[in-house]
């Protein structure tokens, strides 16, 4: 087995797990919280991709970078929508946000 | 001799910062308190980070902890105070065996595919890969990848744009 299918399995693993936690969790800050495992998964992929093969560096370390910065983007965004969303409807819980109309 | 040394020492971190990482995914997901899934979460990215140190990337490591554990986390932080998902509140509760299977499922399916394809398509890989210059970082991202690096610029703006007059909009109704 070589070096970066080690990086990749923890990877994969950061997918999986983060998977798991969206179905799993009740809330949607705990599904928020998958989301960003899951993202950060995608990052270390990336990034073990170009650093241990003859692939230039640069473009593993700035597609990592860009992962970042959607990732930081998407959070923002979530916090605005969590907020909204626990203002009409007095709760978090994703099976009880049933309609669009608060 | 001190080569060898030196590279069970890197085993050792690889192996200390994959069980970090871990264990920070089980309490993220698992923890009935979301504030210590938060913590599990950030015990998690002070791994990933950790792996990019080990990969010869500090750069990108130094970015890990400022964005993810400084910036991120505090945003999912204040989005657990601001909705009032405590503890003993929304997540707590006994929760059904049929949840717990799909959840499962979802999580092994791309494992095994993932995992297999991972292992047997792998190229060779480099033992010990070079550090880049972060000059030469920015000369990449200002030459050959200057679109995508405006696209994010326009991404981020967007968002925040959109975050403000999400949360304006509702306090105008009021």
């Amino acid at each position: 087995m070589s070096i970066m299918t080690i990086y990749h399995l923890v990877a994969i693993f950061l997918l999986c797990i983060g998977l798991f936690g969206i179905v799993y969790r009740k809330t949607l800050v705990g599904i928020v919280l998958g989301i960003e495992l899951m993202l950060n998964g995608a990052g270390l992929s990336i990034m073990a991709s170009a650093q241990l093969t003859p692939t230039p560096n640069e473009l593993g370390q700035v597609g990592a970078l860009l992962v970042m910065g959607i990732a930081a983007a998407e959070a923002t965004l979530l916090l605005a929508i969590l907020l909204v969303v626990s203002r009409r409807f007095k709760n978090v819980e994703a099976g009880k946000l049933v309609t669009m109309r608060g | 001799m001190d080569n060898l040394l030196n590279e069970n020492l890197a085993w050792a971190v690889l192996f200390g910062h994959i069980a970090i990482i871990v264990a920070g995914g089980f309490i993220t997901v698992l923890s009935e308190s979301l504030i210590r899934a938060l913590m599990g979460l950030i015990l998690t990215l002070f791994g990933v980070a950790g792996l990019f140190f080990l990969m010869a990337a500090p750069f990108i490591g130094l970015m890990q902890i400022l964005i993810y554990v400084g910036a991120v986390s505090v945003l999912i932080f204040f989005a657990i105070m601001l909705t009032n998902a405590w503890p003993g509140g929304d997540e707590h509760g006994n929760i059904s065996g049929k949840k717990v299977i799909y959840a499962a499922l979802a999580a092994i399916a791309p494992a095994v595919f993932l995992g297999t394809a991972a292992i047997r398509t792998a190229p060779p890989s480099i033992f010990t890969p070079d550090e880049t210059q972060v000059s030469e970082l920015g000369q990449f991202l200002l030459e050959p990848y200057i679109l995508p690096f405006e696209l994010i610029s326009l991404l981020l703006t967007i968002s925040m744009a959109g975050a403000v007059l999400l949360v304006f909009e509702r306090r105008k109704k009021k």
